[in-house]
């Protein structure tokens, strides 16, 4: 008897403790018949969120490279955005490296041999013997010694994946300092933008640093399919060539014909290393005299030095490299240290076809980092030329706010004037290149006036940083009113602040939080329900083993 | 232009340049030329606690991909790895690198004193050879050897400088000590393996205890 009275017992706590939500909707009428509603309890209150303090926006210039500089005779403009090259580099680029002095050399970071010039071979006052030194580095690689990941580089606050790029032959550590571990300015995504005359001779040569085998293939650009001295110069694995192992180097030949804006990748097992960012532009700017051009592009974005072509129809001119990068890939180089292993997951564990892709870059940040270093500055009336290369695996729709471009060339090729049209989204196609001519002229068609006006993929994942937008792609047209003298945009809406935290792009922070504050936060606990959830699980327990004949009555019966 | 020694040996009496990298370092003597560069090289200034230079060292180290042949899973090397001197003593090395891509011979920790950013360092270019000096602090101690381009260290370029007896190996150095973070090279199975050997351990052990009970 005890033992009924207990099993009834046991029941009615259950029924008790049971959710009144989790009743079927008839007893809950019918008990709401009997008794009416039940009565207030309020719902959780928001959760406080804790901002982590944010990284400066428009980090410090204390060399003052966004300014004019004239170094070696080289009149370098101005770079209105919050983050600039390194003029001397630029110097470097457009003297060679074997035509400046020594202090200007090592301001510069490069090798002695980085890029060299040579004779003005059609006495148009121009070098036209061209030789560039390439390296492959890794960059957020693993360590088998330090805890990863080393040579970091960041595409947005705390996005870390591993990466893989052509370098400018550079000279001395690949780190900022020992202890950072940050890698040293010119050493970044995107690969650097190579820019070379048309007809000139040139010479690339690729030092692979890299502990895997790699090749240089020129996409688009007029090369033969063998060297001088017959060797393969496609840097295809098997029609052309057995790629550079490690610690070797090659060098690859081409007087193009063509000019036009083409692209440059490794070849070797493509679908891996080109998606891990061995990939570039690669521009081949029309014939004309005294026209020595900035040879490399180190992040793409603002041209300094302009070709004289450029300068015949454009005030100014951007390089805008897009790529996309898929996680699951990049974490593969800090998961091993041992390259078997490393191999191995990329090549063999890791499927393309079931990829999805996770970061998306132009010129090798993601949104907001995008606003320190790639906003398309311009003033009233200016035409600028820009010079666009979706180097991902999806497509992407670039569209611009607040102003409609003209396609001038597609693939390098230029288009019938006839053909040219307005437009506010173009399409790029993996791989694809074009040239597009933004006009800065107020007249409702062109432009809609002086402003911040976003550019953006409008493939909707493009715009986020693996889903947590704003993120991705997004940059601006920003007229030079609307800068301050720092670089940074006076915008007008919601706070930088919680963009530039670690924390936002973990996916803590409530996306409206910052001029919203409680309204859309993360909820309290129920912590009553929990409790009735506990009774349940006690009373249910004790219901079974009530119910269960000789559960209870063991031994000690 | 194959550098050869004399032309190394000449270098320290070249005017050196400040170098002022954008990242805040201190400025560091250097000279970038063709074969390579040399940054911190030092003659004759004695770190504290050493009243004169003890002795001289002299290593002539070789670097490239050929000297990780032997040690699996690794992709550059060095001729050596450990580089044992007396404190107080002035080291020159003479870097040959064999492959066709930059490497360094840098050493981290140096009094920042003498040796700004605590760095000495020696790159040579592919194929070229470079030499180097500097004067070992008075303390025993072990320093970290290394090739800092991207990954070199990761994939076999680790080296110790020791100083006297020194302060016990340091982790990852080819040959001497392990790696800090070791992958498991396990065989396929091991997992189902280890279960099935503590799941038939169990059934044994309830097997006997029965039938002892019986």
């Amino acid at each position: 008897m005890t033992r009924l009275r207990l099993f009834a017992a046991a029941v009615v706590v259950a029924m008790i403790c049971w959710p009144p939500q989790w009743y079927p909707l008839s007893v809950r009428l019918k008990l709401t018949q009997w008794f009416g509603a039940a009565s207030y309890r309020a719902l959780p209150p928001s959760t406080e969120t804790d901002l982590e303090p944010a990284q400066p926006f428009c980090p410090p210039d204390p060399e003052a490279w966004r300014q004019q500089h004239i170094i070696e005779k080289v009149d370098i403009s101005a770079s209105a955005a919050c983050v600039a090259d390194n003029p001397f580099a630029v110097a470097a680029f457009v003297r060679g490296t074997n035509n400046i002095s020594q202090e200007t050399l090592l301001r510069s970071g490069l090798s002695a041999d980085a890029i060299t010039k040579g004779r003005d071979l059609d006495g148009d006052g121009d070098p036209d013997e061209i030789h560039i030194r390439l390296e492959v580095a890794e960059l957020n690689g693993g360590s088998g010694v330090v805890p990863g990941p080393v040579t970091r580089y960041e595409l947005a606050p705390g996005i870390r994946p591993g990466i893989w790029v052509f370098a400018p032959k550079l000279v001395g550590m690949s780190v900022e300092n020992f202890e950072s571990n940050i890698a040293r300015p010119g050493l970044r995504l995107p690969s650097p933008v190579i820019r070379i005359e048309q007809g000139d001779r040139v010479h690339i040569t690729l030092e692979n640093s890299h502990y895997m085998p790699h090749t240089l293939h020129l996409h688009g650009a007029d090369h033969a399919f063998v060297d001088a001295s017959g060797e393969g110069n496609d840097g295809v694995p098997i029609s052309s060539e057995i790629p550079i192992l490690p610690g070797q180097a090659r060098t690859y030949e081409l007087t193009p014909r063509q000019a036009g804006t083409m692209f440059y990748h490794c070849h070797v097992q493509p679908h891996v290393h080109v998606m891990m960012g061995l990939q570039g532009l690669f521009v081949i700017e029309q014939n004309r005299p005294d026209n020595t051009l900035q040879t490399l592009n180190i992040g793409a974005g603002l041209v300094r030095v302009p070709s004289r072509a450029s300068r015949e129809h454009y005030d100014r001119e951007y390089d805008l490299h897009y790529q996309d990068f898929d996680k699951q890939l990049g974490q593969r180089i800090q998961q091993d240290n041992d390259p078997r292993l490393i191999t191995r997951s990329m090549h063999r564990d890791y499927d393309i076809t079931d990829a999805s892709m996770d970061y998306f870059t132009l010129n090798g940040r993601s949104f907001p980092y995008t606003f320190r270093e790639s906003l398309l500055v311009g003033k009233e009336g200016e035409v600028i030329k820009l010079r666009v290369v979706n180097g991902g695996a999806k497509g992407i729709a670039l569209h611009t706010h607040g102003h409609k471009f003209s396609i001038t060339h597609r693939d390098g090729i230029a288009l019938p004037e006839s053909s040219r049209s307005f437009q506010d989204v173009a399409w790029l196609a993996t791989s694809q290149r074009l040239d597009l001519a933004l006009t800065l002229n107020n007249d409702g068609l062109h432009s809609y006036g002086p402003g911040i006006w976003p550019f953006h993929d409008h493939q909707y994942q493009g715009i986020t940083n693996d889903g947590i937008g704003p993120g991705g792609n997004i940059s601006a047209i920003v007229y030079d009113q609307y800068l301050d003298g720092g670089g940074w945009p006076a915008t007008n809406g919601v706070s930088w602040q919680q963009y530039f935290s670690e924390a936002y792009y973990r996916k803590e922070i409530p996306v409206w939080e910052s001029y919203a504050p409680g309204l859309f936060s993360d909820t309290g606990k129920d912590w009553l329900l929990l409790f009735r959830l506990l009774g349940l699980s006690v009373a249910l327990a004790a219901v079974v083993a009530l119910a269960v004949p000789g559960l209870l009555s063991g031994r000690s019966k | 232009m194959l550098s050869g020694q004399a032309q190394d040996h000449a270098s320290h009496s070249r005017p050196t340049v400040n170098q002022n990298s954008h990242s805040s370092h201190s400025s560091h003597s250097m000279v970038v030329e063709a074969d390579g560069a040399v940054m911190n090289q030092n003659f004759s200034q004695l770190p504290r606690g050493c009243s004169q230079i003890s002795g001289d060292h002299t290593f002539t180290v070789s670097a490239g991909r050929s000297y990780a042949k032997t040690e699996p899973g690794m992709i550059f090397g060095m001729s050596q790895y450990e580089f044992a001197v007396n404190p107080c003593s002035r080291v020159t090395i003479t870097f040959v690198n064999e492959d066709d891509v930059r490497h360094q011979w840098m050493v981290h920790g140096l009094p920042k004193y003498l040796y700004p950013a605590g760095m000495f360092h020696i790159e040579a270019s592919g194929g070229r050879t470079k030499t180097g000096t500097f004067i070992a602090p008075s303390e025993n101690r072990s320093y970290l050897v290394h090739c800092d381009l991207a990954q070199h260290m990761e994939k076999g370029m680790r080296g110790q400088l020791k100083v006297g007896t020194g302060s016990g190996d340091i982790w990852g150095v080819s040959g001497i000590s392990d790696s800090f973070y070791r992958a498991d090279y396990l065989p396929d199975y091991t997992l189902e393996l280890v279960i099935a050997l503590f799941l038939g351990s169990f059934g044994v052990t309830l097997l006997l205890k029965n039938t002892a009970w019986k």
